[in-house]
């Protein structure tokens, strides 16, 4: 099968010098859920921003769904983001906007723009968001303002807001470090569900290895810009965990 | 041969800057030259230009010591500024030279504003202003109906002037913004270009504008909005811009990773976060026009301004103490009510 995402020696130094990747190779089959691991400041949020042009790569090459997209510009930037959704650590929603206007941003890049601006999206597209938001069990809250929800509650409209998208990938960078445990386990658990039921590919940044076993199908370990560990998630024993981690770093278990 | 310091072309320019300042101080105290010898432009500019030589060499000496100096302590990048041990900065050089050239600046100011307590105390000049004073308090209402006629006239006047500069100054808003326009060349020199001329036409008092279109348009309310309106524009379009600046990257991420186009973000991820500071910019602006509103009536541009010049300048104070009166409660309504709405639409 063919990957539906391959990165082949991509490498970014940012403009005050700092190498936050040096030459990182991987491919994603479709429908994987694949875990990128490694401490802060391994590269893991470059990586994916780098995917969807949120940051330009400064060497390498992207090639997604069979084209290359490491040179895109303007509208065709649009066009990959579109089909490459994101999730973020702080949510990333407009507060003051209603948690279903929220999700209806999904769609802005085929509405045209003065029908968005004016806030004229057709009864199909808010259809489309109500059921978006049911899946992530969140259609009660539809009409109140995003920022009044809890942490757990906006990532799962971030999630709606994504799938809303009609995305052929989903990349989540960090999705739940600012989330407590339980809540935690909750948002993995509807990412696991879109993974399954919905058959979106997932490529997820994390911090803690215990979910890493719990969700992924398959795992990197990012250490200082450079891949370090590539395979299962049940392969990561002791002396893996050292290496990826550093000498004297302890399990945390989220149970 | 700063390589990619380039910060380092700044302090050193500063270090100089500051250099022939307090050497220029330093040189006054000790020749205390002639008004003619001020007057010298040419010579001046020569000596000037010599310290400011002087300057850059010493700043350069200094780092050279690896001395850091006040420019570098200003103009070095934030992630230098938090290297190093923590020492206050009265126990620094750069401290030591910031302290020097304050209080010297402090010292010269004095002197220069000619600053005397004789002049305050003396008893003949005393006695006027109590006069003046007391013909203030004690207000002539004959007056009053002309002057609450006038104020009404003023405060429409404020608030034409606002209503007229607020689509312009939101549109331009977005232009002035420094990260709105750090995409291209093209577009910092369109910033640096809007900056710059609202600079000037911030820096230009309402009172000059009102001046020179009461020749343009003829004495009178008009000529006194426009001169308002002028002023807001830019002042709006800074204060507007600068909120832009300060906003939450996060949602402009959200909605760009969305694949939404530019316009979309801009309404999306940035007007939902600075539409309330605006608003609460605006009300106080209004309120701040209706204050400058009564002073450009002084040169002819309508309202209560004019009314109090007529007076004023008969010596009638308790005429004029009745317009003040008049003027201070408006400006005390608006003032309250203006603080009221923006602290309940926060």
């Amino acid at each position: 099968m063919n990957p539906l995402l391959s990165i082949k020696n991509l490498k970014k130094t940012y403009p005050n010098g700092v190498e936050a990747l040096k030459g990182v190779s991987l491919s994603v089959q479709p429908g994987e859920f694949l875990v990128v691991i490694g401490l802060s400041g391994s590269g893991k949020s470059t990586l994916l921003k780098c995917v969807n042009h949120l940051i330009d790569p400064s060497a390498g090459e992207i090639i997604f769904n069979g084209k290359d997209i490491t040179h895109a510009k303007g509208e065709e930037v649009q066009q990959i983001r579109q089909q490459m959704a994101m999730i973020f650590q702080s949510f990333n929603l407009v507060e003051r906007h209603s948690v279903i206007s929220n999700v209806l941003m999904g769609s802005l890049s085929r509405t045209p723009i003065l029908k968005s601006i004016l806030g004229f999206f057709s009864t199909a597209e808010k259809a489309k968001a109500m059921d978006y938001l049911k899946l992530v069990g969140i259609d009660d809250q539809a009409y109140y303002r995003a920022g009044q929800l809890s942490g757990g509650q906006k990532q799962r409209v971030a999630v709606a807001r994504a799938l809303m998208q009609n995305p052929k990938i989903l990349l989540a960078d960090e999705p739940v470090a600012s989330l407590d445990p339980a809540t935690c386990h909750v948002v993995m658990d509807y990412l696991k569900k879109i993974n399954k039921e919905l058959g979106l590919t997932i490529i997820c940044n994390l911090h803690f290895l215990s979910l890493v076993r719990q969700y992924a199908t398959r795992v990197v370990a990012l250490k200082n810009g450079s891949l370090v560990y590539e395979g299962s998630p049940q392969e990561i024993d002791e002396k893996w965990f050292e290496k990826i981690y550093g000498e004297g770093a302890k399990q945390v278990h989220v149970r | 041969m700063f390589g990619k310091n380039s910060y380092l072309y700044k302090a050193t320019l500063f270090d100089a800057i500051v250099f022939a300042y307090l050497s220029t101080l330093l040189l006054f105290g000790i020749f205390s030259p002639s008004e003619e010898n001020l007057l010298d432009l040419k010579t001046n500019f020569q000596i000037e230009f010599a310290l400011l030589l002087l300057g850059l060499f010493t700043s350069l000496t200094l780092a050279k010591f690896k001395i850091k100096t006040l420019g570098i302590a200003i103009f070095e990048p934030p992630h230098k500024k938090t290297q190093g041990l923590a020492v206050p900065f009265y126990k620094t050089f750069w401290g030591v030279v910031l302290l020097t050239a304050f209080s010297v600046t402090c010292y010269v100011g004095i002197r220069v504003t000619e600053f005397s307590f004789y002049e305050l105390t003396n008893r003949e000049g005393f006695g006027g202003a109590v006069r003046l004073i007391k013909g203030i308090f004690s207000p002539n209402f004959k007056v009053l109906p002309r002057a609450i006629l006038e104020i009404i006239e003023t405060v429409y006047i404020a608030f034409v002037a606002t209503v007229l500069a607020v689509p312009l100054a939101f549109i331009l808003s977005f232009f002035c913004a420094k990260n709105m326009m750090s995409g291209s060349v093209g577009t910092k020199f369109v910033y640096t270009l809007l900056r710059g001329f609202f600079n000037i036409l911030r820096s230009v008092e309402p009172i000059i504008w009102a001046i020179i279109f009461s020749v343009w348009v003829g004495i009178g309310p008009f000529a006194g909005m426009l001169a308002l309106m002028l002023h807001t524009v830019a002042s709006l379009a800074k204060q507007y811009s600068e909120q832009i600046e300060c906003i939450d990257d996060g949602p402009v991420e959200g909605i760009q990773a969305t694949g939404a186009s530019f316009i979309q973000v801009l309404w999306f991820a940035v007007v939902p976060q600075i539409t309330l500071p605006y608003v609460a910019f605006t009300i106080f602006r209004w309120d701040i026009n209706v204050r400058m509103a009564t002073i450009i009536g002084l040169v002819g541009g309508g309202g209560i301004g004019d009314m109090l010049i007529q007076y004023q300048g008969q010596a009638m104070w308790e005429e004029v103490g009745c317009i003040a009166l008049v003027i201070v409660s408006v400006v005390w309504i608006m003032d309250t009510a203006s603080a009221y709405i923006r602290d309940a639409i926060k």
